[in-house]
């Protein structure tokens, strides 16, 4: 049985589009992401998300949460899209709290309340600069030294990796050919270095440089030394779906923008909402968009049923909205001819997310080539 | 079909050389170093460049030579612009060469000519393009900017937009209405505007890439001599479209996709997933080789309008250049698109101050990251400026299929 009735759902989906729309404004979008002396995410504004029940939407009841599965999570994130939110949602609780939840030990399930309690964000640094999007390749590598252990290796860039208060760090134990462990590390340990920069679409972030990072034995995640390289590709896959679900969020916003602008924009004597060639394109937008919606609606529901064919459904839902949020950020810029391609209107700052939303963890055609090494 | 009977043309091969070394001698280094990095240059490094191909007549060798230029072939200047793409070299700036000179000598005056063609030819005179305004994009002929005719000089009020170095140039061609009373393509005039003319205000725009390339003029009173206006008052029209189909043919720049295409494979070379270089999936080679027949057509459809071009007299049709801008635009976007997917890879960092000169800060991913996210997002426009794709296609539509 699902977590949350149609109408929990409804109630929290609405709670999402008020207050965002109210105070979410692109202005505020914009202050935020342009600090020069912020973190480029607002932290009054997570303390918000935290009262209002959304970081712990998907975590269990003990742990503070309201018991949320990932449909619940894919509403949260779906209006993290609509509204280009910049703060640390799917390193923390998404791919964080999955972590925790799935590896840590009752006593790191603690953890999870303070998450849900806005204490507490994550950034989830598995992929490295020779892995690609590969999900086994790690060579970080943590090696036993007393009572704790000492971390070496480089992590590829990573959102917000630049500002959280602790990175999940999948590192080989013992050596390069060891099994692949957890690490909570705080963000602040001595060894760390962060070489920071923005993504496109203005969310900012870091690659990391471990070098001789020690932390106490307590910091990974788990009893035991058993391989997580299952549970990190579970846990991707749970963070690929929230993408997915944030690009649907966009692009149904960003598809509703371009259709009311084509209703106010006079070219060659008449409204372009009057020109058939771009009433079908905007009818492909929005169809494009309903069609990546009802499939990562389908993967969601899988992921809650424990469906034991929600991986791929999950790896279907990626590759098409991958190709769904290319058409649509795209035309949207078309559509609007200039205007699209300033930086004065959310156009293009959806078209930028858009472009994220494709590529990270894994882009269309990766999924692609994992799901044809299954069903063909 | 296949009717068109072109003689093999061996006698380039000297010449390539010629340019090759030249690139190679007279490139100025940082302007090489800014190249190989996608980053910006500023006006003083551009000038350094085109100056130096200026005294070899380099910039406008496709003009005829009773103009300045030195007559080349349409081969020729395939070749010319190849060569500098593989030197490194940067793209030449279209808007006097391309655009404001063939306008200038095909309808222009002896005097004008002799006033305004040896500024483009020595690259001393920068120019930019007023058409665009903002209540006339699609439907260019729209436009209101209005001249009104007092004594020796016309009186112009009103503004342009996406006008791109308004900012650095001296001159502006530009379209103004003198008359209103009839149809709208009608009463368009065609005048040259110094932009040191008291009255004009340019004011930037911040592009989506998060740079200053583009801008608005806002023109309040400024007087224009008479004797800038270009053929006859009226029919600007003319001279417009005949400027619009250099320009579409221009929008396609075969160095530019070759770059884009070398940069892909180089990033491909570059980028490990599973500690495998990309290069060795055969899914990637496999789409390289896709853009490879995409940039293949766009050659011939290319070398095929420039030989119809020089049949019939030096100039473009609208019809025929918009099939080969709709086509070489989308490319475009397609191989910058490939690119953006490898550099998913590296988390699609976009380090704007890397676009700069003397910014020593940490780069994440291949040293030239933040130059191809920028040409990427620019080029989002390629199907936007210059008539967009939409335009193109009703043009075909309507001159190609009578429809």
């Amino acid at each position: 049985m699902p977590a949350f009735s149609s109408e929990e759902r409804q109630l929290l989906n609405d709670s999402l589009r008020d207050l965002l729309a109210d105070k979410y404004t692109f202005e505020h979008f914009k202050k935020l992401a342009r600090a020069e002396d912020g973190d480029g995410f607002g932290r009054a504004d997570w303390a918000t998300y935290a009262e209002m029940g959304w970081l712990g939407v998907a975590l269990p009841e003990s742990a503070g949460g309201a018991g949320g599965g990932a449909t619940e999570l894919g509403i949260v994130m779906a209006g993290a899209g609509r509204f280009l939110l910049l703060e640390p949602l799917l390193g923390t609780i998404v791919l964080g709290a999955s972590a925790i939840e799935k590896a840590g030990t009752p006593d790191q399930q603690i953890l999870l309340g303070d998450i849900a309690e806005g204490k507490l964000t994550l950034a989830f640094c598995h992929y490295e600069p020779d892995s690609g999007y590969a999900r086994d390749y790690v060579r970080t590598v943590a090696r036993r030294d007393g009572d704790g252990y000492v971390i070496d290796g480089s992590k590829a860039h990573t959102i917000a990796a630049h500002a959280v208060d602790a990175l999940v760090v999948s590192a080989r134990l013992g050596s390069e050919t060891g099994p692949v462990a957890l690490f909570l590390v705080p963000r602040t340990s001595a060894g760390i270095k962060l070489s920071a920069a923005p993504a496109l679409d203005g969310r900012r972030g870091a690659a990391v440089t471990l070098a001789g990072v020690r932390v106490p034995a307590s910091a990974k995640l788990g009893n035991g030394d058993a391989d997580l390289l299952r549970t990190i590709s579970t846990i991707l896959d749970r963070g690929a779906i929230a993408v997915c679900a944030e690009a649907v969020g966009a692009m149904a916003a960003v598809t509703q923008i371009t259709v009311d602008y084509l209703k106010t924009r006079k070219q060659f004597g008449q409204l372009l909402s009057q020109f058939q060639v771009l009433q079908h394109r905007l009818v492909d937008m929005s169809v494009t968009t309903e069609e990546a919606r009802a499939l990562v609606h389908a993967a969601l529901q899988a992921l809650d049923d424990d469906d034991p064919q929600a991986r791929q459904a999950v790896w279907k839902a990626k590759i098409k909205t991958a190709q769904c949020a290319r058409f649509v950020g795209g035309q949207a810029i078309q559509l609007h001819g200039g205007m699209g391609m300033t930086d004065e209107l959310i156009v293009g700052h959806y078209y930028k997310r858009l472009v994220l939303c494709e590529t990270l963890l894994g882009d269309g055609e990766w999924y692609l080539k994992q799901l044809a090494a299954e069903v063909v | 079909m296949f009717i068109r009977s072109v003689e093999r043309d061996t006698s380039l091969d000297a010449f390539r050389a010629e340019v090759r070394d030249f690139c190679e001698r007279e490139l100025p280094p940082e302007v090489r170093r800014k190249q190989a990095l996608g980053q910006h240059l500023e006006r003083h490094e551009y000038d350094a460049w085109l100056k130096r191909l200026g005294t070899k007549g380099w910039i406008t060798g496709k003009w005829p030579k009773e103009h300045g230029g030195l007559g080349w072939s349409p081969a020729q200047t395939l070749a010319f612009n190849e060569e500098l793409g593989r030197a490194g070299a940067p793209a030449v700036v279209p808007f006097g060469v391309n655009m404001a000179g063939p306008v200038i000598y095909t309808f222009g005056t002896e005097e004008q000519k002799r006033t305004y063609l040896p500024g483009v030819i020595k690259n001393d005179t920068w120019w930019c393009q007023g058409y665009s305004e903002p209540g006339a994009g699609s439907d260019l002929a729209a436009l209101k900017t209005k001249a009104v005719r007092d004594g020796g000089h016309y009186v112009v009020n009103g503004q342009k937009i996406w006008t791109s170095l308004a900012h650095w140039a001296d001159w502006m061609f530009c379209l103004v209405r003198t008359d209103d009373g009839g149809k709208k393509q009608e009463g368009i005039s065609f005048v040259l505007i110094d932009m040191k003319t008291p009255g004009i205000t340019v004011r930037p725009i911040i592009a989506i890439t998060m740079s200053h390339h583009l801008n608005e003029v806002f023109f309040d009173d400024v007087r224009v001599p008479v004797e800038n206006l270009i053929g006859q008052e009226g029919k600007g029209w003319t001279y417009a479209k005949f400027l619009l189909a250099n320009e579409r043919v221009g929008n396609v720049e075969i160095s530019r996709l070759e770059h884009a295409l070398d940069a892909l494979r180089r990033l491909l070379a570059e980028t490990r997933e599973g500690g495998k270089p990309l290069a060795d999936d055969p899914l990637w080679r496999r789409k390289v080789a896709e853009h490879e027949v995409g940039l293949a057509t766009v050659k011939a459809l290319m070398a095929d309008q420039l030989a119809a071009t020089a049949e019939e007299g030096g100039a473009p049709t609208l019809m025929g250049a918009a099939a080969l801008k709709l086509r070489g635009t989308e490319l475009q976007q397609a191989i910058h698109q490939s690119n953006m997917e490898v550099l998913g890879r590296y988390g699609q960092v976009y380090q704007t101050e890397a676009l700069h000169g003397g910014w020593n800060g940490e780069l994440i991913g291949p040293a030239d990251t933040t130059g191809l996210v920028y040409e990427h997002l620019y080029r989002r426009a390629a199907t936007i400026y210059g008539g967009s794709s939409e335009v193109q296609k009703n043009i075909i539509a309507k001159g190609a299929l009578g429809l």
